[in-house]
């Protein structure tokens, strides 16, 4: 699958401020499944923007993005079909919910899909975590420790493209590396393509190409 | 989980509000509906079919008039003096019969036999329901109605001193018996049957179509005019009425005008009562839909979030229209129970006074109707108002 982006601006954002862009404006831009790709731009640049376009959560740009096949057809699905098994998206502002636990935040979205089971998880969010936080309200983690269970979440589902949105902002090095290595694992099981965006460049995972936005 | 997440969105003194009104306008709703239904043969027999405003005219019998019996019926003027009262909406006339008239019953080839007059109003003034009131020229068939006292005086005088039976107005119907109708030299055989008590006309009563035709067939061709009125009111309540009536030497039933009025604001009091029932319903629902809508608000980023992470509308709006259908068939469900309730209760007092036979059909059909309507209107208000927070 392939995602496919002509003259995408937001709405809200003047042409200069979109000048230079890699992608914004420009005529073609294709996302190719499988690849790994790195979006950089400072705050305020439209990062999260682009990613909420690709994922359908939000309309307000201009041009068109397209899914297609390997054959070249349109993908039409939309909604919670595009959201559970095409889709993968770890947002910025993370999207959990703070009284359930670590565990019931990833189950909440696994019973949706149904794609691992308990033990998986746990051995997920065991391998990520500090012992005993995964049953804690996820109101008493610290931010670093709820981006990981933001990480986790978004593993648990079958998809063609994983989006994470600045998904180590608030970890260490060692720790980074720790969630880019089970996400690098699953997005290869799964021989999906993904779309990292960040501040600056990183090296975390391989990319195959590092854009500017 | 999600029932867990969900289940702390809610928010219990409006669930509660909600119940308690709902509890309240359904109850009463059903209640007027089962009530009316319960009553309307009683206020039918009474007024109904007899118009709400209709009373049963007549001179005053005095010595003279006694002698010169003319003086009893009603003149042309004054017919058309009582027509041209302002109170006065309508005026229909009691036709005599102008024939001979017996009517015959054998018990056990023992023959009783006795002498009958008949008379008849328009049928729109009859208050009597019964497919039988009908007569059909090519049929032998002639159904008759007695006055209600005429039973009563049998019953609760006669029987009741000669040690004889009473006799059920069911049972009555049943009998027949053979009416000759004589005159003009012509003779003709009627089976006949008493199809009903008139508590409001103390006459014997025919159909009018067939008192005309007989009239003509069998009658001695002087009309001596009606002795009798109908007069229908545009207001009963009207003052003049009762000095019109004096000051004219007419006699009218003073309680016929007033269980009119009364089974007239009974119906007034009833509608009233329902309007309100309805409103305090619709608040309820309107309670309901507002607390939804003030979770859903409270919530926004909680149902952005579920349907971020690919909840669809539909599975998020699951619970409360799970919670919200389960309050109200519960609530209304108690309602029909305290009604069915407080119907026994009145039931016992009514059937000692009345003859009531009613069904709990208002209430069955009111309490499915009621939940149903509710049902749709708060489960398709609440998928639209999470839809558009999260579109």
């Amino acid at each position: 699958m392939t995602i496919e982006l002509h003259n995408v601006k937001p709405r809200y954002m003047s042409e200069s401020e979109v000048a230079g862009s890699d992608i914004y404006l420009q005529p073609s831009v294709v996302f190719e499944q499988g690849r790994k790709y790195m979006v950089c731009a400072r705050s305020g640049h439209g990062k999260t923007s682009l990613l909420n376009f690709i994922y359908g959560i939000s309309d307000q740009y201009d041009g068109t993005i397209e899914r297609r096949t390997e054959n070249g057809e349109r993908r039409a699905e939309s909604g919670e079909r595009l959201r559970l098994s095409v889709l993968s998206y770890m947002f910025q502002d993370l999207c959990l919910f703070p009284e359930l636990t670590a565990m019931e935040n990833v189950q909440l979205k696994n019973r949706l899909t149904d794609f691992k089971n308990d033990s998986e998880i746990e051995w997920m969010l065991d391998a990520l975590l500090p012992e005993g936080k995964k049953h804690q309200p996820v109101a008493t983690l610290s931010l670093g420790q709820r981006q990981r269970v933001a990480a986790v979440r978004a593993l648990c589902q079958p998809m063609r493209f994983l989006l994470l949105d600045e998904p180590f902002s608030h970890l260490d090095h060692d720790t980074a590396a720790q969630v880019a290595t089970m996400i690098s694992a699953e997005v290869e099981r799964q021989g999906a393509g993904l779309i990292v965006t960040a501040l600056d460049p990183t090296d975390l995972f391989r990319f195959d190409k590092t854009m500017q936005l | 989980m999600l029932q867990k997440l969900q289940r702390k969105t809610l928010i219990p003194a409006q669930l509660v509000g909600f119940a308690l009104t709902l509890l309240v306008g359904a109850t009463i709703l059903l209640l007027a509906l089962q009530l009316g239904a319960d009553l309307k043969p009683l206020l039918n027999s009474q007024t109904d079919v007899f118009r709400a405003h209709t009373v049963t005219v007549s001179k005053n019998v005095t010595v003279f008039k006694t002698a010169q019996k003319k003086g009893i019926y009603f003149s042309d003027k004054e017919l058309d003096k009582l027509k041209n009262q302002e109170f006065v909406k309508e005026v229909a006339q009691f036709n005599s019969s102008t024939f001979n008239v017996s009517a015959a019953i054998s018990f056990g080839g023992q023959q009783m036999s006795t002498d009958l007059f008949f008379e008849s109003v328009p049928d729109g003034y009859v208050d009597i329901q019964s497919d039988d009131w009908r007569w059909d020229s090519t049929s032998n068939f002639l159904p008759i109605v007695i006055p209600e006292d005429y039973l009563n005086l049998y019953n609760f005088g006669f029987a009741e001193s000669q040690s004889l039976p009473v006799v059920a107005p069911g049972l009555l119907s049943q009998v027949t018996f053979n009416v000759f109708v004589e005159g003009n030299g012509k003779r003709r055989v009627y089976e006949s049957r008493i199809v009903g008590l008139s508590g409001k006309i103390n006459s014997i009563l025919v159909p009018e179509e067939f008192l005309l035709w007989a009239n003509r067939e069998f009658g001695a061709a002087d009309d001596k005019g009606s002795s009798r009125l109908l007069v229908e009111f545009s207001d009963a309540s009207d003052e003049r009425i009762a000095e019109y009536f004096k000051a004219n030497g007419l006699n009218i039933n003073q309680s016929e005008l007033e269980s009119s009025k009364m089974a007239f604001f009974f119906r007034l009091a009833m509608g009233f009562v329902m309007t309100i029932a309805v409103i305090i319903v619709v608040l309820s629902a309107a309670l309901i839909m507002m607390s939804m809508n003030l979770i859903v608000q409270r919530n926004r980023e909680m149902f952005v979030n579920l349907r971020n992470i690919g909840y669809s509308s539909r599975q998020i709006a699951r619970f409360y229209k799970v919670v919200v259908s389960l309050l109200t068939v519960a609530v209304i469900v108690l309602s029909a129970v305290i009604v069915v309730w407080i119907r026994s209760y009145y039931l016992a007092r009514l059937s000692t006074m009345f003859n009531t036979g009613g069904t709990l059909a208002p209430t069955i059909i009111g309490t499915l109707s009621l939940a149903a309507l509710l049902l749709v209107i708060s489960n398709y208000s609440l998928v639209r108002t999470i839809k558009r927070i999260i579109r």
